[in-house]
């Protein structure tokens, strides 16, 4: 029988500890070709059964091993700048929309540079998603690739064709600049209510000053249909100072400020959440929305009669002035944070994961709710332009086919900042409840702009 | 001296004579006292881990005077501390109000008021989230339940609730309100049935009844624990962020925030974890003072309510 003493006790317990910590590195060593993945929740199930199977793939092909964990994309995001900010990383963080986190991490030297990962397939790349993946390093004093970009996201118009017809018009009649689109569908409200349809609303404009990311999205392509795409250059630089910019940010507002007081835009819309213009239009109370990627129908996607056949998905096709609209598009992708302790399998996993047939399978996997990085692939697959899904092929003109912008946050962190502030809901906000005219709005929102950009140049 | 005081003087006597320990060791000696550190020693090292090392990992993080630069100049800052304020004065104190008043109502024996008291418990038992996204949808403007049962009954439409910096905030404090009233309820119900029964029972032989009962006796015993709940709960309300966050968000245009919810913004809106935290470690200079006053009242008030 063992006896148990005090000093045997106090003893065994310091060799424990001894121990355990002694032996972690060699754990770790042991482990050397497991990579731990972090990688966000698909909006649809087949998202992520699509990642799965890119993964799987992988270890069996390569022999090494990723532990990877799904996550929601909130709780990921959390997660991801805790552990940048405590340096406790994971080895590959997989995201749909890193475009709140990259441009300050790495711009604060915490990302590993990827371009040698992207240089094989840097000539096949979309432009925005290459300027999407690229971002400034304030230590190396350049930019360079710190993102491994594989899909992209753009914004559609989702407009409930059965109301269209009900109140008497027609989706093909709709204009093809981008003001002339709102004003088209706006007609719909009157009949439409005349027909007992007592709450609802035209546009389900999402001119929010709660955010997080909508309503700054929204108001920037107004800014662009109005000429103002240059209020941030690819360097960073803000140009708030330009008149034209400042110009198309007054007939922004303007016009945006202006739907709302004709009674066309929910009134509850200014204070609505990145969920509440989807949640509205799924509940038919308002007509249209303009709303990031195909999310919106894919929810539907079991009621056959709504997706097929009731919702119309649009393209913004032109500018106010008549040229073509560039609509803005996000990237996303995998990253590396400094620190990981396995960089080698997580590049490689990207190296694999960027090859064209990996990416476009992973795509479609998804149903296509993202389209892929390299343009080439939706010409040369039938999926992406021929699909029956009646959404599809508009989104992947938008989003591929058509000029496109990149979002402004892989420019500068900066413009995260403003966006984070809601500059430009509380501009609208200053126009419809504090009386303000629209261009001492515009300049209030300019002028807190300036100090935000200024702070982070310094 | 009546029956009353010399009720509460028999009380007051037992906790004034209550020995002090004097010995830092507990009286351990040789052997007990290595056993008493060995089997200390995980719970002392649970408390570096979880709750000493976050706090000074924290500090360290905001400890930047830079950040409270930065953070001062955000016009969005003051507005929260005042909204912080606001939450915290309005809501922790008329909530403890009520809790106080309900907590009366409860004591009643009948089998009805039981059985609404198991109704009432239910905000408090549903969980957070789903529960102040309901009232988001309830307070909205268009197609929330409440305009529409304003509508179905008087014809009227309600205001755009959450348009408006003071009804969102009411509507913040409501709902924090309504989500921990029944908690506090049952605390101070609680502390009501362990007032001795001899004390209403004296009382009523020198003729007390109904108001004055109140007054010289349950409002006095209850005194002391009423306080600490009040405290306790401030310190909570400091740092909640559900029923701000899920209810207005923050808006209309920032106007709700308090500083829960703006740290948090900073942290993963804008990825700016450090400056966050300082927004959070800037209530710091209201809550200490709160703890210091919670350790100080719980340590005078042993033995009593």
């Amino acid at each position: 029988m063992i006896h148990l003493s005090r000093r045997s006790v106090l003893r065994g317990s310091v060799y424990l500890a001894a121990t355990g910590t002694l032996a972690k590195p060699f754990i770790a060593k042991a482990a050397a070709k497991t990579a731990v993945v972090w990688m966000n929740q698909g909006f649809i199930p087949q998202e992520d059964a699509a990642f799965k199977k890119v993964a799987e793939d992988y270890m069996k092909a390569s022999g090494n091993t990723l532990d990877y964990s799904i996550m929601p994309f909130m709780a990921q995001n959390q997660k991801t700048i805790s552990a940048l900010t405590s340096g406790d990383v994971p080895d590959l963080v997989f995201m749909d929309a890193p475009s709140s986190i990259i441009p300050q991490n790495a711009w604060d030297d915490k990302i590993v540079d990827v371009s040698d990962v992207v240089a094989p397939y840097e000539s096949q790349l979309a432009d925005s998603a290459k300027l999407c993946s690229t971002f400034y390093n304030k230590a190396t004093k350049q930019r360079s690739y710190y993102l491994c970009p594989v899909k992209q996201g753009a914004t559609p118009f989702h407009i409930w064709g059965d109301l269209v017809e009900k109140a008497g018009l027609k989706i093909s009649e709709i204009p093809k600049d981008w003001n002339g689109v709102w004003s088209y569908l706006k007609q719909a409200q009157a009949p439409l209510r005349a027909k007992g349809m007592r709450k609802l609303y035209a546009c389900g404009l999402q001119i929010t000053t709660v955010g997080p990311n909508d309503g700054n999205n929204v108001f920037t392509h107004f800014l662009i249909a109005n000429g103002g795409e240059n209020i941030v250059t690819s360097d960073g630089k803000l140009h708030t100072d330009d008149p034209v910019v400042r110009e198309a940010a007054i007939k922004s507002v303007e016009f945006m400020t202006g739907l709302y007081k004709e009674g066309v835009v929910p009134p509850e819309a200014l204070s609505w959440n990145d969920a509440d213009d989807n949640n509205g239009y799924h509940e038919k109370l308002f007509m249209m929305d303009f709303d990031g990627t195909l999310s919106t129908e894919l929810a539907l996607i079991k009621d056959k009669q709504a997706f097929y056949h009731d919702m119309v998905t649009l393209a913004p096709i032109n500018k106010n002035d008549g040229s073509p609209m560039k609509t803005q598009v996000g990237t996303g992708g995998g990253f590396i944070p400094k620190g990981a302790q396995n960089i080698e399998v997580a590049k490689d996993f990207m190296k694999y994961f960027m090859q064209p047939e990996v990416m476009n399978e992973n795509l479609k996997g998804g149903l296509g709710r993202w389209v892929p990085a390299i343009p080439s692939l939706v010409k040369s697959d039938p999926f992406w332009l021929q699909s029956d899904m009646p959404c599809l092929k508009p989104y992947v003109e938008e989003a591929v086919l058509n000029p496109t912008l990149p979002v402004y946050e892989g420019f500068t962190p900066a413009w995260g900042q403003a966006n984070a502030e809601q500059l430009w809901g509380q501009a609208h906000a200053d126009v419809i409840k504090n009386g303000m005219k629209p261009a001492d709005a515009i300049d209030k929102a300019f002028k807190r702009c300036n100090e935000i950009f200024a702070r982070v140049e310094t | 001296m009546s029956a009353t005081q010399q009720a509460l003087a028999v009380g007051r006597a037992t906790a004034a004579h209550r020995p002090r320990r004097s010995t830092w060791f507990g009286g351990l000696h040789g052997a007990d006292y290595a056993w008493a550190i060995a089997f200390a020693l995980p719970y002392i090292a649970i408390f570096f881990a979880f709750v000493l090392y976050p706090i000074c990992y924290g500090v360290y993080l905001g400890s930047d005077p830079a950040l409270y630069r930065d953070l001062f100049a955000d016009p969005r800052y003051l507005t929260a501390v005042v909204n912080t304020l606001l939450y915290v004065g309005i809501g922790v104190n008329v909530k403890m109000f009520l809790a106080f008043l309900l907590s009366g109502f409860f004591m009643r024996k009948s089998w009805w008021t039981k059985s609404l008291l198991v109704v009432f418990i239910l905000p408090w038992a549903t969980p957070a989230l789903p529960a102040y996204i309901s009232i988001h949808w309830f307070l909205n403007g268009q197609w929330g339940m409440l305009n529409n049962v304003l509508y179905l009954l008087f014809g009227i439409d309600g205001p755009v609730y959450l348009n408006d910096r003071w009804l969102g905030l009411a509507g913040n404090i409501g709902a924090y309100i309504w989500k921990t009233l029944p908690f506090w309820t049952i605390i101070l119900l609680a502390g009501r049935m362990a007032v001795p029964t001899e004390l209403y029972e004296a009382a009523e032989v020198d003729g007390a009844t109904g108001l004055r009962r109140f007054a010289h006796i349950t409002v006095p015993m209850m005194a002391s624990l009423y306080l600490v709940c009040t405290l306790l709960d401030m310190v909570f309300a400091l740092g909640d962020f559900n029923a701000t966050f899920f209810v207005s968000g923050g808006g209309p245009a920032m106007s709700t925030e308090v500083l829960a919810t703006l740290g948090i913004r900073y942290a993963f809106t804008v990825a700016l974890p450090r400056l966050g935290v300082a927004a959070v470690m800037s209530a710091l200079p209201l809550l200490i003072p709160l703890v210091i006053m919670l350790m100080r009242r719980l340590r005078m008030s042993e033995g009593q309510l």
